[in-house]
């Protein structure tokens, strides 16, 4: 971005053009004669260019003041009415808010700046406001010259910074711990003979006396003087400046300067203005002097620059979710191509397996059906003999028992009881219970079955086993025992339970026993029982 | 502020407010019709994964429905193969019975055909389970060859015969040296036959 910075002082003003950071063209005009004719047809190429006005004026007038610490608006206010007091005639003035006090009230400190002739300035607004020049603002290089020993790491107590300006001047401007607090240019005027250093070494004892007598300094206090100069002006001056005890001189060679802040290519002089402008572009500082209405074209400018900004931002944030997107219609078209290429896939494997289930002569839920029927009624479905076969195994072990009959059947429901007519018994013992009607035997099988009864699944099987045990004498308690262990026995084979149905003597107390014993009883007799039996068929 | 936002000020900068104002307008339309293009095509994309879920659903369908009746066709042929989808023959279980009795050498045998009917329990939408019930009487000289009869016939390749009642008795006997059934058994069975209902359709 490019600007322009006019450094005005009592006999030239120079203009110098700044593009990216870096000084890029310099034109120098005189203040009287053809100069300011001049300076106008140099401005009409650079209308659109903003300009900052650097003065380095003698008319500069600098005050220093305390204010009472108060808040900042009436602060602002007390400020702004002293202001308007101290310099009546001009309306290029600013202040400056320094720090406070050490002791006492610990007043507020103000540096009041002024240029005191507007006059000074006059042609050369009006020739930027003909030529509606953007004019950003109005700026003491006094001021801002504080800057450059901050900037070159030059921090003293007290310092007095000795600049030369365009026209053959030198300012003089006193800092005390970073703050401005005088500043004052005097023309150069040589007497015959009398070199640069001797004038330099007058004035600065001179300025050293007026701060002193307004007590700026201490017993103990050394006034750091440093001039900024060119090598070739060196050997004029450095001879000619002895230090004191309460002044010290530093000569600052202005290419070294000009190296460590970066401005290339150096000052070709001892002139100072080029530096400032450059150490202003490095840091910038407010404007001092300049009113809202001189500055109004750069102020509009600044705004023309923001709201344009701010649109290509818009319209670069709408071109971006634009893009955005689509970039997402034709990630869409590229899924929707790959979700109707998968549909087309898979209606295509779905018609080729529905086109290829078996059928055999029947329809497909047919065959599911009779499969299904299968599966669940008749797959796996109990036998007689798979029954039997582990029972008979106990059997074996169980040679004191019998078996006479088996009513065997299939079953939903592990409560149904096969029906089974009692045997009869040749060699009955002569003790046994007598039962009541309708208790212990079953009805006819033939009496339980039915046509429409539902047809049992197989999951259970139960069969009622009657048998007979042999009763040696009168041992009924062995004969018990041998048919709880015969039902424990079959309990014991997975997937089977037994429980005594009928026991060879029933001892409950609710039964009648009868007993007839002769005068020659058996060896041994058979008594009667029966065990029911369930099995469950295992899941599959 | 004044400088930029007086009637002088708006009037200066009318070039760079109306820019301002279209660009805004322009990314507002871009931002409402961006918004509106993906909203819809987020709805598309969204139908069109259902339509992919509800079409990978039915494969899915299709696939355990092929797999089901290969398995189920292997089941199926052998049903086929030992008639279970023809008309009752009877001629063929009065054969059958006749065989069984001389191969295990009952010393008699009594049977009952019931008339048939459908199968109690048994309901299905495309197909009528008829049975037929068969009791038996039998007598042998040992209950081995009682229970090979009745494990043969259960057994049969030649139709569906489920044996679901029997009992087993020993006959009393006072001369064990003849040759007298010395073990009687009564069962009962079901004969099943399947059949096609009319208009039962394929895919079921």
């Amino acid at each position: 971005m490019t600007s322009q910075f006019l450094y005005l002082t009592n006999t030239r003003m120079v203009n110098l053009t700044a593009n990216a950071g870096r000084l890029v063209a310099r034109r120098e005009f005189a203040v009287s004669g053809e100069g300011l004719e001049d300076f106008e047809r140099h401005l009409r190429n650079m209308d659109d260019v903003p300009a900052h006005i650097i003065t380095d004026l003698a008319e500069e007038d600098f005050r220093l003041d305390t204010v009472p610490h108060v808040s900042a608006r009436d602060r602002e206010q007390i400020i702004a009415r002293k202001l308007g007091q101290i310099f009546r005639g001009t309306p290029y003035k600013y202040a400056m808010q320094l720090g406070r006090e050490g002791d006492g009230r610990r007043d507020d400190r103000v540096l009041y700046t002024a240029i005191t002739n507007p006059e000074v300035l006059r042609p050369w607004l009006e020739a930027i406001e003909r030529l509606h020049i953007p004019l950003a603002g109005i700026h003491s290089a006094a001021v801002f010259s504080g800057n450059l020993l901050a900037a070159l790491d030059l921090v003293f107590p007290h310092a007095l910074l000795v600049t030369f300006t365009p026209g053959e001047a030198v300012r003089q401007t006193y800092i005390r711990d970073r703050e401005i607090r005088f500043s004052r240019l005097t023309p150069i005027d040589l007497e015959e003979g009398q070199p640069l250093g001797a004038m330099l070494a007058e004035e600065t004892t001179r300025t050293w006396q007026y701060l002193d007598s307004l007590r700026h300094f201490g017993p103990q206090d050394r006034l750091e003087v440093c001039v900024l100069v060119h090598p070739k002006d060196r050997p004029a001056i450095e001879p000619a400046l002895r230090d004191f005890a309460q002044i010290q001189y530093r000569l600052l060679d202005i290419e070294q300067v000009a190296a460590k802040l970066g401005l290339k290519p150096p000052p070709l002089g001892s002139s100072a203005e080029e530096v400032l402008v450059h150490l202003f572009l490095r840091r910038p500082v407010p404007n001092h002097f300049a009113s809202p209405e001189l500055r109004v074209n750069a102020t509009r400018r600044s705004a023309r620059i923001l709201l344009n900004r701010a649109s290509m931002a818009v319209l670069a944030g709408g071109v971006a979710w634009g893009g955005y997107v689509a970039s997402q219609m034709v990630e869409a078209d590229r899924m929707d191509g790959r979700s109707t290429q998968q549909l087309q896939s898979i209606n295509r494997e779905y018609d080729e397996i529905v086109r290829s289930l078996p059928s055999r002569g029947v329809g497909g839920a047919a065959m599911r059906d009779s499969v299904a029927f299968y599966n669940g009624s008749i797959r796996g479905y109990p036998t007689l003999t798979d029954f039997l076969f582990p029972i008979s195994e106990v059997m074996a072990v169980h040679p004191r028992v019998r078996l006479m009959q088996v009513a065997w059947q299939t079953a939903n429901d592990p409560n149904a009881t096969p029906v089974l007519p009692p045997s009869a018994i040749r060699t009955a013992p002569p003790v046994r219970a007598i039962r009541r009607p309708g208790e212990g035997g079953t009805a006819p099988a033939a009496a339980t079955e039915s046509p429409d009864l539902p047809f049992a699944g197989g999951r259970f099987q139960v069969a009622v086993l009657e048998g007979t045990v042999r009763v040696d004498g009168a041992d009924f308690r062995s004969a018990l025992g041998e048919v709880d262990q015969l039902a424990a026995d079959i309990t014991k084979v997975p997937g089977y339970s037994a429980t005594v149905s009928e026991s060879p003597l029933d001892m409950r107390p609710g039964t009648s026993v009868q007993g007839r014993l002769g005068e020659s009883e058996p060896a041994t007799s058979e008594a009667r029982f029966t065990v029911r039996v369930v099995r469950e068929r295992a899941a599959p | 502020m004044s400088t930029v936002f007086s009637a002088e000020g708006f009037r200066a900068l009318r070039t760079s407010w109306i820019l301002l104002a279209l660009a805004v307008l322009a990314a507002v339309a871009v931002g409402v019709g961006g918004h509106w293009i993906t909203e819809r095509d987020k709805r598309e994309g969204g139908a069109s994964d259902k339509r992919v879920r509800e079409a990978r659903t039915r494969l899915d369908g299709a696939r355990r429905e092929r797999d089901n009746l290969a398995e189920s066709a292997e089941v199926f042929r052998a049903l086929v193969e030992r008639g279970i989808l023809q008309d009752e023959r009877r001629l063929d279980l009065v054969e059958l019975v006749a065989e069984l009795r001389r191969r295990h050498g009952l010393l008699s045998l009594d049977y009952d055909i019931a008339p048939q009917r459908p199968l109690p329990g048994s309901t299905f939408g495309s197909v009528d389970v008829l049975s037929s019930r068969v009791k038996l009487r039998a007598r042998a000289l040992h209950e081995g060859d009682l229970l090979a009869f009745i494990e043969e016939l259960a057994h049969s390749p030649r139709g569906l015969y489920p044996v679901d009642r029997c009992v087993m008795k020993r006959i009393a006997d006072d001369a064990p040296t003849t040759l007298r059934p010395r073990v009687e058994a009564e069962c009962s069975a079901e004969w099943i036959t399947l059949k096609e209902k009319k208009g039962a359709g394929r895919a079921g």
